[in-house]
């Protein structure tokens, strides 16, 4: 894998990670066995951060590991930096794996080696020069602002410490791609904070691709550019950020993104507010939220009153987004003109309450 | 009490005694200088080709498992008669000091192989996915990742068996060995003087205490606590 391959791909705008129909299947027993990632395809372009998102088991984890080869393909092919990697030798693979950097949930540094002799780790690996590591440590280890923690040892470090030395030395050999493995799902709010801006900056400054993995909402609103959602090995959204987070869904089940954003009634919050009002419920995006706005002030020239019920906004890495539910009172006619003009302003969804109904 | 040993004829005991404790020293020393390499070869062996290991390799994994489940668990004092002509084909004789290293060479080697085994398998797997995650070869791994981080646990391991040796030696009597364990058979037990039994007795104690507090030091200086 030489210098000049990827700066092609990037030049030719070509994917730097392409998935085609790959499906990953475990066998767990004489005759049973588990499908971990079930025929997915994807592709993610140079300088982008891609984010997966699904409930634990739904087969993330094992995705990130096949874009190293650290898990291979039971089908379907795997294209990385260029090079279809899936029936890739492992001493050829050694080669792609050092342009690809990777974070842990768990850190996974070295007990046995100081910050320094973590983060210079890979470096020895590709063959630097003593003096070269030297100089890239220290520079690696002012980038997540370690410097004066060079001679520390793991246990000495606190959790977002740990992480962003793990950042440091994934990023040691100045790879083209980062995968972040959860790389926040062992941390406190306050430090899951510091590592995302880190990741952060390490797209933008330093351009670097990340795929990065999670279950956690918080990761892909504030680093990620699109989104797939994961669910039991396949992945059932994807698209811009924005676009999954805005747009209301009605897959008739609670979808990962709806459970997460806590953006809609859950069933024992519509019993409960339904003990206070009869309403007509409906659940407004918040796209457009001046046209939304607007629309809202003129509910009295409609005739309609109406009470927010439920809702909630969210920021993304550049848009906000949320849903409102209203409860809705007036005339039926009246109520249905006024939905028609908040549909004008953005998409409405009925809110179902089947499901209440039943109870 | 005292006095006993005040009257004991301490310029025949005296040496004896040095010689005995030289002896044990030599025989344990250069057993372990061999075995403790056999034993981490065969524990590496062991903890890499287990399934889902680095090497992993059903064939050999179940090979050297079986041979470490077979030689272990005969006791010391049959495996030196069984072993005898063995020895004698590799060395020439089948008794005295060598002849007895041999058989701890045999006996020490597979149960160090155990000991790496069970050191290894609790190196958190995390650190050795990240390592094959950029890029390191398997060998690399193995002596860069693995090794050094069990290193801390394997002194103490090692330190375990060294005192198991010094227990081994003290059988090298019933092949003509000297050492502390044929000085206080010989000296002590056969002649009825506990009091020189004794003698070898805490010499052993003194050893194995210097032994495991170096140990501890060691691991203690590796694992930072």
């Amino acid at each position: 894998m030489s210098a000049e391959n990827t700066a092609d791909v990037r030049a030719g705008g070509a994917p730097l990670i392409e998935f085609r129909n790959v499906t990953r299947t475990f066998t767990t027993g004489k005759s049973s066995s588990v499908t971990a990632v079930d025929d997915v395809s994807f592709s993610v372009a140079p300088g982008e951060v891609y984010g997966v998102i699904g409930f634990s088991g739904a087969g993330k984890s094992t995705l990130i590991r096949l874009i190293n080869g650290l898990e291979r393909p039971t089908s379907g092919t795997i294209t990385v930096l260029g090079r279809e990697i899936s029936r890739l030798s492992e001493s050829k693979l050694r080669h792609v794996r050092s342009r690809i950097g990777m974070v842990f949930q768990q850190f996974n540094l070295f007990q046995s080696r100081n910050v320094a002799g973590n983060v210079a780790y890979p470096l020895k690996v590709a063959g630097w020069s003593k003096a070269e590591r030297e100089l890239r440590v220290q520079e690696l280890l002012e980038f997540v602002g370690l410097a004066d923690k060079a001679k520390a040892y793991p246990e000495q470090l606190s959790g977002g410490q740990k992480q962003r030395v793990g950042i440091a030395r994934a990023l040691a050999a100045k790879p083209d791609i980062l995968l972040a493995d959860e790389s926040t799902s062992a941390l406190d709010p306050s430090t899951t904070g510091e590592v995302l801006r880190l990741l952060r900056r390490a797209n933008e400054e330093l351009g670097i691709t990340i795929v990065a993995i999670t279950h956690e909402m918080e990761v892909i609103r504030s680093i990620a550019d699109r989104v797939a959602v994961m669910d039991k090995g396949k992945i059932v959204e994807e698209g811009h950020v924005y676009d999954i987070f805005s747009n209301p869904r009605d897959h008739g089940e609670i979808t990962f993104v709806g459970s997460a954003l806590k953006d809609r009634p859950t069933a024992e919050d519509l019993s409960r507010i339904r003990q206070h009002t009869s309403g007509r419920l409906v659940t407004v995006s918040l796209k457009d939220s001046a046209t939304v706005g607007a629309v809202l002030g003129s509910a009295a020239e409609h005739g309609v009153t109406f009470e927010i019920v439920h809702g909630g906004m969210n920021t993304t890495k550049n848009a906000s987004f949320g849903l409102l539910t209203l409860a809705l009172e007036g005339e039926s006619q009246a109520v249905q003109q006024f939905v028609d003009s908040l549909k004008a302003a953005g998409p409405v969804q009925e809110v179902r309450e089947g499901q209440e109904a039943q109870k | 009490m005292i006095d006993t040993y005040r009257n004991l004829d301490w310029d025949y005991y005296g040496p004896e005694l040095i010689d005995a404790l030289w002896e044990t020293i030599h025989m344990v020393m250069v057993a372990f200088a061999i075995s403790a390499w056999i034993g981490l070869t065969l524990g590496l062996l062991l903890y890499t080709t287990r399934a889902g290991g680095l090497l992993a390799n059903a064939a050999v994994f179940w090979t050297v498992n079986f041979l470490v489940n077979t030689i272990r668990p005969i006791p010391f004092i049959i495996l030196i008669a069984a072993l005898q002509p063995v020895t004698i084909q590799l060395l020439g004789t089948g008794i005295g000091n060598t002849a007895v290293i041999h058989a701890m060479v045999w006996a020490s080697s597979f149960g160090i192989a155990r000991i790496v085994e069970q050191n290894l398998v609790t190196i958190d797997p995390g650190v050795v996915e990240a390592a094959r995650a950029m890029g390191a070869s398997r060998l690399r791994i193995i002596f860069t990742v693995i090794l050094p981080e069990a290193f801390g646990p394997l002194i103490l391991g090692f330190t375990f068996v060294i005192i198991a040796m010094i227990d081994m030696s003290a059988l090298a009597g019933i092949v003509g060995g000297g050492g502390l364990g044929n000085f206080a058979i010989v000296e002590g037990y056969q002649r009825f003087r506990p009091e020189v039994t004794w003698l070898a007795v805490a010499a052993v104690i003194v050893m194995v205490h210097l032994l495991q507090i170096l140990g501890n030091l060691g691991a203690r200086k590796v694992l930072r606590r």
